[in-house]
């Protein structure tokens, strides 16, 4: 069996057997693979430290006929995020990037985008104290590759502009309306809600960082809301996550 | 999956519930039981009876034991100014087998675990605050994997119990015993930079 190399970053490992690890982890070149790791949880296991949550990783692995889960023969680390982990806000925020990654993410479906999405959280979270942009950042653009964001431009019943309007969605998630098409039960955004989702669309993480944004909480519990009606579950995150710093 | 007789299919999916154990496995055992002898198969059914109906955790630490304090805890030679903190009961063996160590322990049941929804109340962290409040307690030695869990989970107590004026330290971690640093990655040899001592 060919050994095949990537980068990947390593989402979740279950310990297994004697020793052993099964790693779960989001392959650059191969989309989100699970794997075997012997020996993994041993003293003097060859993976060190690179097997840990959300490591940013060279990995080498290898097929076997007939099972599932690939070998994983060889893994360095590139990037450790094991540091920032040790704060308990920061290692929630890591627990749920990487908890949506693993639900919303098909095995062996190569996603670019979805990859340095989930690297530069990652960074944010680590260089930043504050989670809430990072988390915001995070499930927005999950909602928008997955493609299940409705449209914040303009309102899905009557197309007329939002632009410095408020907004409500409906509880399906389908849309953003405008004051008179809004269904009942339908949720608010402000103006300045909306708006921060569209520069949020606009802007990379860092930029935004830089630029100091803050991202309203009822934004954020939105996007997470159009997640977990996707998964079709709760994320079990979610309830230990407080997003004010 | 084929069809087993019902008591068979019992068996193996209890099998199954074991760590580490699937349906390949969990089939493999179930027929070495089932042709063993009665004796040793159902010798087995009495020490998982006895062992369940017998073995507690200790009211104080948390360990497992058949007595309640649990030996640690009331053993007369333990040293009673020194509680290191584990993630689980059978974390405890190793350090016994240093001989090193005389002093008491606190089994946590878990270590810190968003993912697992495993969060500061799932664990008994209150029970260790209570231990300390007769204030004989000096040093919390905290022996949590050196894992992201087990580091968050340290890091937290550490926060949690040094304002209480206790000496919190955390157990070494770095280069293993045997291994050579040409093989170490950068995160465990910074740990055991970080980790050096006068010698
Ligand atoms: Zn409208
Ligand atoms: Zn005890």
């Amino acid at each position: 069996m060919p050994v095949r190399e990537s980068e990947a970053i390593i989402l979740r490992t279950y310990p297994l057997g004697e020793g052993d690890r099964l790693v779960s982890f989001l392959s650059r070149a191969e989309g989100r693979v699970r794997g075997v790791a012997r020996g993994a949880r041993k003293p003097k296991s060859r993976f060190g430290a690179s097997l840990e949550p959300l490591s940013h990783v060279r990995i080498w692995f290898y097929e076997r006929e007939t099972r599932q889960l690939v070998r994983i023969s060889q893994c360095e680390l590139i990037e450790s995020f094991l540091e920032a982990q040790r704060s308990y806000n920061a290692n929630v925020a890591f627990g749920l990037i990487a908890e949506i990654s693993e639900a919303v993410l098909p095995e062996r479906e190569p996603s670019d985008p979805a990859f340095r999405l989930l690297l530069a959280t990652c960074r944010a979270i680590q260089s930043r104290g504050s989670i809430a942009l990072p988390i915001g950042y995070f499930t927005l653009w999950t909602v928008r590759l997955g493609g299940w964001l409705p449209s914040l431009d303009h309102c899905a019943a009557c197309g007329r502009d939002l632009a410095g309007q408020p907004g409500w969605a409906n509880t399906e998630g389908s849309g953003v309306f405008c004051r008179q098409c809004r269904p009942p039960g339908s949720r608010p955004f402000s103006a300045e809600a909306l708006a921060t989702a569209r520069t949020m669309l606009r802007g990379s993480l860092e930029k935004l960082a830089a630029a100091g944004t803050r991202v309203p909480d009822e934004l954020t519990n939105y996007w997470m809301d159009l997640i977990e009606q996707h998964i079709e579950r709760k994320l079990t995150v979610r309830s230990m996550l407080e997003l004010a710093p | 999956m084929p069809d087993f007789a019902a008591p068979v299919s019992r068996l193996i999916e209890e099998l199954k519930h074991l760590p580490g154990i699937g349906q390949k496995t969990a089939q493999r055992l179930a027929f070495y039981l089932l042709r063993a002898d009665r004796e040793q198969a159902l010798a087995l059914a009495d020490a998982i009876r006895a062992a369940k109906e017998t073995v507690h955790q200790c009211s104080i630490c948390n360990n497992l034991t058949d007595v309640d304090p649990c030996l640690y805890c009331t053993g007369s030679g333990r040293n009673r100014r020194t509680i290191c903190v584990v993630e689980e009961a059978t974390n405890i063996l190793p350090i016994e087998k240093t001989r090193q160590y005389n002093g008491l322990y606190h089994v946590l049941g878990g270590a810190l675990s968003p993912l697992q929804g495993i969060g500061p109340e799932q664990l008994q962290i209150k029970s260790l605050l209570e231990r300390l409040k007769t204030g004989a307690v000096e040093e919390i030695i905290i022996a949590t994997n050196p894992t992201a869990e087990g580091e968050a989970t340290a890091m937290y107590l550490s926060k949690l119990l040094k304002p209480l004026g206790v000496r919190v330290t955390r157990i070494a971690t770095g280069i293993p015993v045997g291994s050579e640093l040409e093989y170490a990655d950068e995160v465990t040899m910074l740990k055991a930079m970080e980790g050096r001592h006068e010698l």
